[in-house]
């Protein structure tokens, strides 16, 4: 029996569509129940609808928009670092990954480390008693900055991040570059391109997707920071390094104010999902 | 082809089978403790010994339960509003007794409980009247302090001169040194200020003190003993909140003196139970509020040589209404859930025995226990006599300490006082807040 295309498709997609449902759809509907009633642990099973209040009282927290002001910052200023010291590595450094790849597997290795444990280890290597970073500055300069106080725990926060996260970048940008074609390269050399011009006119024109790509992916993990900030500063003093995931999770956890931390992940959603659809329209424009 | 299918579906089917009767084999009592510390070593050397009593049958052998501590509390949460059945017994302290009592059940102690601890620490497993479990350990907290600094100080005249003349410029008036067992709170702070380098170029120590200012609920339980000591309290008499008072200004005032005098390390509002300890071990800091629990460990000479000789404790300072510590308990009680409760029960009973309780002392546990009972292990665990002795005569609970909001209120007081600490912002917006919080809290 011949079936038909759209038959297929719909047997083919069924059990798929059947996963997401049963994963993503029951949790989302159940979030989205929860964001309109009035709910705490005790009565998880019984939630009582009460309108909008939830999202009012997540609009006017100043809190929940100076979390969304700390992971907006710390999303695009860890994207825009990984993203150029990757590139920067993966292009300083092609002759020596040309011919031999193993280098490769140490600048993979903070990757591979879980981001709590990188936060971890953070913690004892900035400790000004047990670290070895404040001991020899402490040796060498007899002082030792700050590294997590009220002024200087963003930025090392940034540099824990970048450290961890900008290998991610240099894979892309390693096997983006060596996926050009060398006769352009040579093609241009023989027209008297120097190395920078060859880079700026050739390389990285041809390394933009990937570029785009990798912004994104890292603007992403970094907008949702959790783990390591978690781990280092908490929410910080004040909640001056609460990111929008800590918030939702202390209102719900800590505070135990579900409704309000479930219609803060439902608002999360949405802007997620209105950027996603605005960025699908733009390249699918930009291929017509 | 079709018989690898079959073979898989078999294979699937044993699986699951499996797995239902793992699920259905409940027949010991499942313990849900508190990992990684004295008090799993203390809660395995009691279940070793009541899995081989003769009269615990073989389906109510004790099975012990343990995750990690980071975000234990919220874990539970979780799993007890779930209504999960995968522990009969789970873990409780005194301020989140009332967050997690709709999911469990009241126990009932052994006869010779009350005698055994004393109503005041019963009271700290205590809700709505009813007991919901066993109290195991009581957290306080002491005056760590360097005797050979302190005795150095009190012995030279100059420095004598050099400490009024600190004392004077930071704190406004000019104050002698005194032996600790007679601080007052500003006498911490003049001797925090005088031992910390910044301060005082010929101080020994690089800091006067370690504050531990991370924004975390349980450094606010450290920090308060400063404003209950001056009178301080959650609520009056008639239900107000009274968090704005002159005695909370005063202790928030005293630790913003210090941390921006710098006689504390920077990175102090990073800092929890850890990393104060570790300043204090390096020798660096001359004296610090801290939980009970690290005396063991800043008093051992193998895991702190260069302090563990000259490191002596005592009560936190006097205000002027006395010395005073907070305490809380933590304890076992019985999950609503509990698959196995008969079994449950009868291992609560049996840790309420002055044997069990012992036996959990001489292991590293910490159980304040009235002064007949720690006499009889007093020479193997003096501390528990000071523990007792300090619980019973400057011990408190915050009124609404042990409410169903308790800990809310806690993480409140912790982002907004760490706010006021930092310089984000000013005292009297950090205690508007917490006051407006509060309300909505203890409705």
């Amino acid at each position: 029996m011949q079936l038909s295309e759209r038959t297929e498709w719909t047997l083919l997609a069924t059990p798929l569509v059947a996963f997401l449902l049963l994963s993503l759809g029951f949790p989302a509907i159940v979030n989205l129940v929860y964001s309109v009633s009035e709910i705490s642990f005790a009565t998880l099973r019984s939630p009582v609808l009460s309108g909008f209040g939830n999202f009012a009282a997540v609009l006017q927290d100043p809190d929940f928009w100076r979390a969304n002001w700390f992971s907006l910052r710390f999303g695009l200023l860890t994207a825009l670092l990984e993203c150029g010291l990757g590139l920067f590595l993966a292009v300083f450094l092609a002759p020596l990954f040309k011919n031999r790849s193993w280098p490769l597997a140490i600048l993979m290795m903070p990757m591979m480390v879980a981001p709590a444990l990188m936060g971890l280890m953070y913690r004892l290597v900035l400790h000004e008693f047990a670290g070895p970073v404040p001991y020899y500055l402490w040796q060498w300069f007899g002082d030792s900055p700050s590294f997590l106080g009220p002024n200087s725990a963003f930025w090392t926060l940034i540099a824990v991040e970048t450290l961890q996260w900008t290998p991610f970048a240099f894979l892309l940008f390693h096997m983006a570059y060596h996926a050009i074609p060398e006769h352009l390269r040579e093609a241009a050399a023989i027209d008297g391109a120097g190395a920078f011009q060859r880079f700026r006119m050739i390389e990285l024109p041809l390394m933009v997707p990937t570029l785009a790509v990798a912004l994104l992916i890292r603007f992403i993990d970094g907008f949702r920071v959790f783990d390591n900030v978690y781990v280092l500063t908490g929410s910080g003093a004040g909640g001056a390094t609460a990111s929008l995931s800590i918030y939702i999770y202390e209102a719900f956890f800590k505070q135990g104010t579900i409704g309000k931390a479930v219609a803060a992940s439902v608002l999360l959603f949405l802007a997620s999902f209105a950027v996603l659809y605005g960025l699908n329209a733009l390249a699918r424009r930009k291929r017509k | 082809m079709r018989t690898a299918f079959k073979m898989a579906m078999r294979l699937l089917g044993s699986v699951f089978v499996g797995g239902l009767m793992l699920g259905g084999a409940q027949a010991d009592v499942t313990v849900l403790g508190w990992p990684g510390g004295p008090e799993e070593t203390a809660l395995r050397a009691v279940a070793d010994v009541y899995n081989a009593r003769p009269d615990v049958a073989a389906e109510n052998k004790v099975k012990l339960l343990f995750f990690n501590r980071d975000g234990f509390w919220d874990k539970l949460q979780a799993d007890l509003a779930a209504g999960s059945n995968a522990f009969d017994i789970n873990l409780l302290a005194t301020y989140s007794i009332g967050r997690y009592a709709p999911f469990m059940e009241p126990v009932t102690l052994s006869d010779g409980a009350g005698e055994l601890f004393g109503p005041a620490v019963l009271s700290t497993m205590q809700f709505d009247g009813k007991q919901y479990g066993v109290p195991t350990d009581l957290s306080l907290h002491f005056m760590y302090y360097r005797k050979d600094l302190i005795d150095a100080l009190m012995s030279d005249d100059a420095a004598k001169a050099r400490y009024a003349e600190i004392s004077e410029k930071h704190l406004g008036k000019a104050l002698q040194p005194k032996n600790p067992d007679d601080w007052t709170w500003d006498d911490f702070a003049a001797t925090a200020l005088y031992f910390t380098k910044s301060v005082n170029p010929d101080s020994p120590t690089r800091y006067g003190t370690v504050l531990q200012l991370k924004n975390l609920l349980f450094n606010i339980m450290v920090w308060q003993s400063i404003p209950r000591s001056y009178g301080g309290d959650w609520k009056d008499a008639q239900g107000n909140i009274t968090i704005d008072s002159d005695a909370f200004r005063k202790g928030l005032e005293l630790y913003k003196l210090l941390y921006d005098a710098g006689a504390t390390p920077r990175d102090s509002l990073s800092y929890e139970f850890a990393e104060a300890n570790a300043a204090f071990a390096s020798g660096q800091v001359a004296a610090m509020l801290q939980w009970n629990a690290a005396a063991t460990d800043l008093t051992d000479p193998q895991k702190s040589p260069t302090v563990a000789e000259v490191t002596k404790t005592m009560a936190p300072p006097a205000g002027p209404e006395g010395r005073k510590t907070h305490i809380h308990g933590l304890g076992l009680g019985l999950n609503k859930n509990a698959p196995n409760k008969e079994g449950a029960k009868a291992f609560l009973s049996w840790l309420s025995t002055k044997e069990a309780a012992l036996d959990y002392a001489r292991n590293g546990g910490a159980p304040a226990l009235a002064p007949k009972a720690v006499a009889e292990i007093a020479d193997k665990r003096p501390d528990l006599v000071q523990l007792g002795e300090y619980a019973g005569a400057y011990g408190y609970v915050m009124n609404g300490g042990a409410s169903a909001n308790a800990l809310a209120i806690y993480e409140l007081q912790a982002k907004e006082f760490t706010g006021y600490w930092s310089g984000q912002q000013d005292i009297d917006t950090a205690l508007a807040n917490v006051k407006k919080g509060m309300t909505d809290l203890l409705k």
